[in-house]
């Protein structure tokens, strides 16, 4: 009888011992993985404002007005004010 | 004696320790939800993750509407350990005045919660968060850029500050662009500092993006010819509509005065106004061509009949109607050229008495466009005026009706299709949706013919001309009402267009409200900004010419 108690708590206490590391390892990741999310939000972020600003400064660049301007004042184009079809 | 000790000393711990589980087992029992509750108060908060609001496109992917990261910096002042020299440094870095940032923490001394500032850039909030004053904490938040600013405003809109729509585009698209917020549960600790995040209750959705019909360099060069025009005949205000005429997408959509989204701070509330789609006004003669299709469609009339306009004037009912000068006979195409209302009016009331009306109706003038643009003006045309022959009259050049340049746009739309109403859209379309056949080909191709006379030398409008292209159009010059019936000071110029004439692309309509000057016509200051946009548009389209050099 008192064998078998014996066996019993040994076990119990096998288990108790390895919940409580699992406990322990999962806590562990659980802020590992806390870790990992903040720093890809961070990420996110970053590429977001990263991103929104390219297509601010292309839109910019591509403007008609900058266009023109540069077609005009840099490139020496003009507007025609006479329509020459070419055929091909 | 010895065990008579040990055993008061375990018998008292053993009764501690009863006294301490009865405790907590009645505290369990009876007293659990209060304390569950006080506790998660003072250490569980519930952040909201905000989503990233979706772009807005032009139809080439130009960005019109574009979110960016910023941060809320915002105080705890129950909880805040500011010193002189920190609070300097935060109002240098958040640009405020430190005394009245100082003397804001102090009267907000009880409240738990405070924003410093919104909308602070990214590398600012970092350099906030290097300070590391306690009690000061960075929320994350989106600030809406427009790059094409006042161009693209009425058509684009705003939002406010909590990111929701409030005008335009962004207010009628709000659902798809918002996305979802998120929402996470953390547990802080007495400083208020995040420690553990508990659950995520639900992620931010992005929203989606969303692509307009509008062309922006068509848009910015419309914007600045009305602009210089409306500046130039010092007019009170104005409205140019581009559609396409294959697809019925707007491709342009621009008025005056206009305002900068990004600087809402100053804005005059008139400015604001998407008057294009909001403001009616009598289209006056633009509605000419319509009154000459249903002269066509009567079988009683074709381009070349010949019309007595003589002596240059005639009553209806009480009412006089009245040319410039007498232009005698004068044959239908004539009339419209030269924009004839003693024409005009005896043709209609030569026609039955819903003639108009219907061909009006089925070019859509009295319904809505149902663009999904917010404020869309309701168009009066009504036909209670039809059975006495001076609302017939003044129906047939365009009095006695109200309709914004929008769905005037609408109506010449059916012109430069061939006859078939096709929707107009402000969001790019994928495929031509279907229209339906309201008008005959032959009978639309006779009267844009005519049209094509306005812009000739002998017509009204020969600025409206475009170098390499032909072009039809129909001008106006409608008197505004005023406190004692039709003011004869104020005018509104019209000039609603198609080009080229051969195979029409674009449907241009130009509204000028109130010039000054000499020049009041819609000839002489509204078909001049037609000339000069259809022109630089359709070069930029690619439009194969179809007309003489010059």
């Amino acid at each position: 009888m008192s064998r078998l108690y014996g066996w019993i708590v040994a076990t119990l206490l096998v288990a108790v011992t390895v919940s409580g590391v699992q406990v322990a390892f999962s806590s562990q990741k659980v802020r590992q993985l806390h870790a990992d999310l903040q720093a890809a939000q961070r990420v996110q972020d970053e590429e977001l404002a990263e991103h929104s600003r390219l297509l601010l400064e292309r839109s910019a660049q591509t403007s008609y007005v900058n266009v023109e301007r540069v077609a005009e004042a840099e490139l020496g184009m003009i507007f025609p004010d006479r329509v020459e079809p070419i055929e091909p | 004696m010895k065990g008579w000790r040990h055993y008061t000393l375990v018998g008292g711990f053993a009764l501690g320790c009863v006294a301490v589980i009865v405790r907590l087992g009645y505290l369990n029992w009876t007293e659990r939800e209060f304390l569950q509750e006080q506790g998660d108060a003072r250490s569980v908060r519930s952040e909201v993750l905000p989503a990233y609001r979706g772009v807005v496109y032009d139809r080439h992917g130009e960005p019109l509407a574009v979110s960016t990261p910023v941060f809320a910096v915002w105080l705890d002042p129950s909880r805040a350990g500011l010193t002189d020299e920190s609070l300097g440094a935060l109002a240098e870095l958040l640009e405020l005045d430190p005394a009245r940032l100082s003397a804001s923490v102090q009267s907000n001394g009880h409240r738990e919660f405070l924003y410093l500032k919104r909308r602070v850039p990214w590398d600012r909030a970092q350099a906030v968060r290097e300070l590391g004053i306690s009690g000061v904490h960075l929320q994350s938040e989106y600030r809406r850029y427009y790059p094409a600013s006042e161009t693209t405003s009425h058509v684009v809109g705003t939002t406010g500050i909590e990111d929701s729509g409030l005008e335009g585009i962004e207010l009628s698209f709000d659902g798809r662009l918002r996305g979802e917020h998120g929402r996470k549960i953390v547990l802080k600790d007495q400083r208020g500092e995040t420690i553990k995040d508990l659950d995520y209750v639900a992620s931010p959705k992005f929203g989606d993006d969303l692509n307009l019909s509008l062309d922006l360099r068509l848009q910015f060069l419309a914007y600045r010819e009305l602009k210089s025009a409306v500046v130039g005949h010092r007019a009170t205000s104005g409205s140019l509509v581009m559609l396409d005429a294959r697809s019925g997408e707007i491709l342009a959509l621009v008025n005056q005065p206009s305002y900068n989204p990004n600087e809402l701070g100053s804005v005059e509330v008139g400015n604001m106004r998407n008057r294009a789609v909001t403001d009616v006004y009598e289209p006056g003669s633009t509605v000419k061509p319509f009154t000459v299709l249903a002269a066509l469609e009567s079988g009683r009339f074709a381009a070349d009949t010949v019309i007595d306009t003589g002596p240059g004037y005639f009553r209806v009912g009480g009412k006089l109607v009245q040319d410039p000068v007498n232009r005698g006979a004068i044959t239908v195409g004539e009339a419209l050229q030269v924009s004839s209302q003693v024409g005009i009016a005896k043709i209609a009331l030569d026609l039955e008495e819903r003639a108009v009306y219907d061909v009006l109706s089925r070019a859509g003038v009295g319904e809505p466009v149902n663009t999904g643009l917010p404020g869309e003006a309701w168009a009066s045309l009504d036909d209670a005026g039809l059975s006495s022959l001076v609302g017939r009259a003044t129906l047939a050049y365009g009095y006695g009706l109200a309709i914004s340049p929008l769905q005037l746009a609408q109506a010449y739309l059916t012109l430069a299709t061939g006859g078939v109403r096709v929707p107009v859209s402000i969001v790019k379309q994928e495929v031509v949706r279907p229209g339906t056949r309201v008008f005959d080909a032959d009978m639309i191709a006779d009267v844009v013919g005519m049209m094509e006379g306005v812009t000739d030398n002998d017509g009204t409008a020969p600025k409206a001309r475009v170098v390499g292209y032909r072009v039809a159009g129909k001008t106006g010059t409608a008197r505004k009402v005023g406190a004692s019936g039709y003011d004869d000071e104020r005018h509104v110029a019209l000039f609603a267009g198609i080009a080229p004439v051969s195979d029409p692309r674009l449907v241009i309509v130009v509204v000028v409200n109130e010039p000054k000057g000499d020049a009041r016509g819609g000839g002489s200051v509204a078909a001049p900004v037609f000339g000069r946009v259809a022109a630089r548009s359709m070069r930029l389209l690619g439009v194969r010419p179809d007309g003489e050099s010059a």
